[in-house]
């Protein structure tokens, strides 16, 4: 039988999970939780709520970064004035996650910790840089969000670790966009998707981020393509030639959403769009 | 007794008019009574242990773990089913008894029932399952049905050598001479996967024993069928087994035959107490599904596009045990035909046993498959020889008078008129330029239904004295709202206000072969037609002489007669049965009478396919169905509608998947169905009626469904050039198509 607890605060949910680092876990929206428990992929002894634990919703903005707490849901961060001003693709592609029931429960923390790798969020975070705040039995730390997830559905944190939130700093001269690829029904997760973040010095590529995700265990970013197009004005033949090396380089994964072969076309297809839509 | 010209009244119209379904607030606010929602006092609670392999031998099923797990009360296995008394007839189905409630020596498909668990709780229940060990001796086993058609396959039942499950042909003209003497011949395969129907609402059964009488609650389609299976099974009569049904949280084909019933009924009746079963969403994916199938298309056509000579070889996939498929491939011979005149045609339709989960009903069974492999050949004949799809179409469709290829003279047929409202509602002739990256294009299909044979519906009216009138009907309410269709009738045909006419739910006191095969409005017109012309005949010899008036919309007053007469009720039976046929009496040889009427549909679509991914976009659909005569406007839109979008999935993404015999994607994350946002915004419907006011009613449940996923097929391959022949058209497959590359 598993145990439900809600504790006030993060220490004594650090130190409960730390308890039974396999057993128990972090329950928040429960969208992916409650599925996996159903079909009995996992069987947790103690389910650690942290619903009644302030201080990790909302989203915040100082002068320099934008901080979403953990328990934050999609359909909140898709409505916030400030991430649709500052991190437009992250308010995109919460705005498309699942569908409207997943995004009212589902919290961007619980979409990191899952590490599902048909997910849309990561793929734009970590084209943003964005950083992962997390706090564990021996105190909080920061990690990049490129760096949580390991692969299939497992994470870097380590016993006892819950994510508290994800920060993004704020630049006005980056344009980043998602494109987001069903293969089945409209809310269907991710077959491909693609996040691309460009930043520009007048006319001329300062940085350019292309994140594909979906088609791969982990998010994967590909500076090493996307370096040949600084200092240019990513023109239609730069984006036709980082497309084409992106959809040569990636080792897609086969599901029920489409083969290797298509994935690869289909990356290649979307990295063209995101270009598109982040050139000037 | 006064016979006063003011006890005839006239009634306002009740048939044609939009009526809400009389439980609507119900079940918006949902305080609807479901199956699944109901218990039984003193009930327990059981899971079903099912089996990993897709063929096995069972050596050993130990249960002493899960007795040894607190609250589990009884483990029941094959073998105590095969051996108990109460069970005499352990075997059951509605073609061939070669099912058991639970494997009976071995295990047939990944899923086949192996043990039941019955605890205090569904936890208990589910635990115990858990602590079932199984010792399997695994077995050859064949997933494809060409596969097991190969002389030495593995042989699935011993009493049905080469895994036969149905064979029908039929012969007409001379389709070898006219094959060598064509100019033009075109051949294709086409192939349909299985699909699930996903009713919202599990399969879940409640039975109850007292004595030697058996009451059983259960979410099925088809009460009076697993009423006589169970009487049978446990050597009772009938008339001892009440089987009652709640309006059912969807249908669609999932809830027809027998499927948890039996091993529902043999549990209470060894425990001697109340047994409840409800299956996960997994175990609806092992229960049943749409027919796999493959159809070979040959056909020879002259230079006009007129169709001389067909020869059509359709397999399907029955799956591990028989359910229906033996005579349903007999429907897929003659659902394989088409709107069409055909001088000369030669059909074979088998069925195959494979270890894959039983194939059975499903919305447009055996019409779907079989629409999709034509109507695309209509479309690539037509491209073929340069001649518009419409226009192929005009010159072959069949028209009163002519004979459908099983030698039945044709009536009531309206294939024109639908095709006209469907090209004319899509723009048929007038293409639209494509933006850029996407293709554009128009699609038609139309398609020809049978009705199912053999079948019988009774009905019972009661009128009481109070002025109430009470219908009894087993048909089931599955979402189309039977219950307010047949009190419009009743009300029609009794000339009383709708508001005093009640619909009970199916409680077994009248016989009803199905809910299912688009059949029940129309054959429940005619019962109750006759039941309420007893009823008016009654009345009329109460009043002695008096015209009770041939115009139904005037009617007596059946209060003050029966008040005058001292009597409590009149009460007038009706009967409808499908004409009997010797068409399908010899499977070698089908010909003759084969519908009782045609049911006939067409759909035009037009799609947008993205050409760098393969994806469709459906921009605009419509669909027309024959409908006769309308009782419903509003609940016949929603079928021919719903229909449409429930056949998108199945066309564009559906398919349950089998890996080494396992179904890989047995829940709705890794299967998916179309949601609302895949409903095209321009999706409209016509239901087409015809003039004369006795005209038959049609059903209208499926006419749009079999024509769904040709007429994307078709606005697919207008758009890209590219043809797609196999089911689902993914967005992959369309890419692939139109890049020539092989999966």
């Amino acid at each position: 039988m598993t145990r439900f607890v809600e504790p006030r605060d993060l220490q004594e949910a650090c130190a409960i999970l730390a308890d039974d680092e396999w057993g128990n876990k972090v329950i928040s929206g429960g969208t992916a939780l409650v599925l996996m428990m159903r079909q009995g992929l996992i069987a947790p002894s103690t389910l650690v709520s942290i619903g009644r634990i302030d201080d990790l919703d909302g989203i915040r903005k100082d002068d320099s970064r934008i901080t979403i707490g953990a328990r934050t849901t999609h359909t909140a961060i898709a409505a916030s004035a400030e991430v649709q001003r500052w991190l437009p693709s992250l308010a995109d592609a919460c705005s498309r996650v699942g569908n409207v029931r997943v995004r009212n429960v589902g919290t961007l923390g619980g979409n990191l910790a899952e590490a599902d790798y048909a997910a849309d969020p990561p793929t734009v975070l970590v084209g943003l840089d964005a950083l992962c705040h997390v706090i564990g039995p021996h105190g909080a730390r920061v990690l990049p969000v490129a760096d949580l997830a390991t692969g299939f559905y497992t994470t870097s944190l380590g016993p006892g670790e819950i994510i508290t939130g994800v920060s993004v700093l704020i630049d006005e001269h980056r344009v980043s966009v998602y494109e987001k690829y069903v293969s089945r029904s409209s809310e269907d997760r991710p077959c491909v998707g693609v996040s691309a973040t460009a930043r520009y010095d007048g006319t001329s590529l300062d940085q350019l981020n292309v994140v594909v995700g979906a088609a791969v265990a982990v998010p994967r970013r590909f500076d090493e393509v996307t370096a040949s197009a600084l200092g240019g004005t990513l023109d239609e033949t730069a984006r036709r030639d980082i497309a084409a090396a992106i959809g040569e380089a990636i080792d897609p994964i086969e599901d029920a959403r489409g083969s290797a072969w298509y994935r690869r076309k289909v990356t290649a297809v979307l990295v063209k769009r995101a270009l598109e839509r982040v050139s000037r | 007794m006064t016979t006063s010209a003011d006890t005839l009244v006239r009634r306002a119209r009740v048939l044609g008019v939009s009526l809400p379904m009389p439980d609507a607030a119900d079940r918006v606010v949902g305080t609807l009574e479901y199956t699944v929602d109901h218990s039984v006092e003193g009930m327990v609670h059981a899971r079903l242990v099912r089996s990993p392999y897709p063929h096995a031998r069972i050596i050993d099923v130990d249960v002493s773990g899960a007795l040894a797990e607190d609250g589990v009360l009884r483990v029941v296995t094959g073998a105590d089913i095969e051996t108990a008394v109460e069970i005499p007839n352990p075997f059951f189905g509605l073609t061939r008894r070669d099912q058991a409630p639970l494997a009976i020596g071995k295990v047939r498909y990944v899923g086949d029932p192996v043990a039941l668990v019955v605890a205090e709780t569904p936890q208990t229940a589910r635990a115990g399952a858990e602590s079932v060990l199984v010792d399997y001796d695994e077995l050859a086993y064949v997933v494809d049905p060409k596969d097991a058609l190969v002389p030495d396959a593995p042989v699935l039942h011993d009493e049905w050598p080469g895994n036969e499950c149905g064979e029908w042909r039929l012969d007409r003209g001379d389709v070898d001479g006219a094959m060598s003497n064509a100019t033009h011949l075109f051949e294709a395969t086409y192939t349909s996967p299985m699909a699930n129907a996903v009713p919202f609402e599990p399969h879940v059964a409640i039975a109850v024993w007292v004595d030697d009488f058996l009451e059983v609650w259960t979410a099925t389609q088809w009460p009076s069928a697993v009423r006589g299976e169970l009487a049978h099974m446990f050597d009772i009569d009938p008339g001892k087994v009440q089987v009652r049904v709640f309006p059912l949280g969807g249908g669609y084909g999932a809830k027809s035959q027998l499927k948890i019933e039996p091993v529902v009924a043999a549990a209470a009746r060894m425990m001697g107490r109340p047994v409840r079963l409800e299956l996960d969403r997994d175990e609806v994916f092992l229960t049943t599904g749409k027919h796999p199938a493959r159809m070979n298309i040959r056909t020879a056509v002259d230079a006009e596009g007129r169709f001389i000579a067909r020869e059509i070889d359709l397999l399907y996939n029955g799956g591990a045990y028989a359910v229906v498929t033996p005579k349903a491939v007999a429907q897929g011979l003659l659902r394989s035909i088409g709107p069409y005149r055909f001088p000369n045609i030669r059909i074979r339709s088998r069925g195959v046993y494979t270890n894959t989960i039983p194939s059975g009903s499903f919305r447009g069974a055996m019409t779907n498959q079989a629409a999709f492999a034509y109507e695309s050949h209509a479309d690539e004949i037509a491209a073929g020889l340069g001649i518009d799809p419409y226009e192929l179409r005009e010159r072959n469709l069949l028209e009163d008078g002519d004979l459908f290829a099983s030698g039945q003279v044709m009536h009531d047929i309206h294939f024109r008129e639908l095709l006209q409202d469907v090209a004319k509602v899509i723009g048929w002739g007038k293409e639209r330029a494509s933006p850029a990256g996407k293709a554009i294009g128009k699609g038609l299909a139309v398609i020809i239904k049978t009705t199912p044979p053999g079948t019988r519906s009774e009905v019972r009216v009661e009128v009481h004295a109070d002025g109430q009138v009470l219908v009894h009907t087993n048909s089931v309410d599955m979402g189309q709202g039977v219950l307010g269709t047949l009190a419009q009738l009743t009300a029609h045909h009794l000339g009383v206000d709708i508001e005093k006419v009640r619909v009970r739910d199916p409680d077994s006191s009248t016989f009803d072969s199905m809910t299912a095969g688009s059949r029940t409005t129309f054959v429940a017109d005619h019962a109750i037609g006759e039941a309420c012309e007893s009823i008016r005949r009654q009345a009329a010899e109460i009043v002695a002489g008096r015209s009770y008036g041939s115009d139904p919309g005037t009617t007596p007053d059946y209060e003050e007669i029966m008040r005058e007469a001292s009597i409590t009720a009149l009460i007038g039976e009706g009967v409808y049965q499908s004409t009997p046929s010797d068409a399908l009496s010899n499977p070698l040889d089908v010909k003759g009478e084969v519908a009782d009427h045609w049911h006939q549909g067409a759909v035009a679509v037009e799609v947008a396919v993205d050409v760098e991914t393969g994806k469709v976009e459906i921009l605009r659909c419509h669909g027309a169905a024959w409908a006769g005569r309308v009782v419903n406007p509003i609940r016949a839109r929603q079928q021919s509608e719903g229909s449409i979008i429930f056949g998108m999935g199945p066309a564009l993404f559906e398919e349950v998947i089998f890996v080494d015999g396992q179904v890989s994607n047995p829940n709705l994350s890794d299967y998916m169905i179309p949601s609302i946002v895949d409903v095209p915004i321009n999706l409209t419907s016509s239901s087409l009626e015809s003039p004369d006011p006795d005209a038959d009613i049609h059903g209208v449940g499926e006419m749009t469904i079999p024509a769904v996923a040709p007429a994307i097929a078709n606005a697919i391959a207008r758009a890209t050039g590219a043809r797609v022949r196999d089911l689902p058209m993914t967005a992959e497959r369309v890419l692939r198509a139109i890049l020539g590359e092989p999966e």
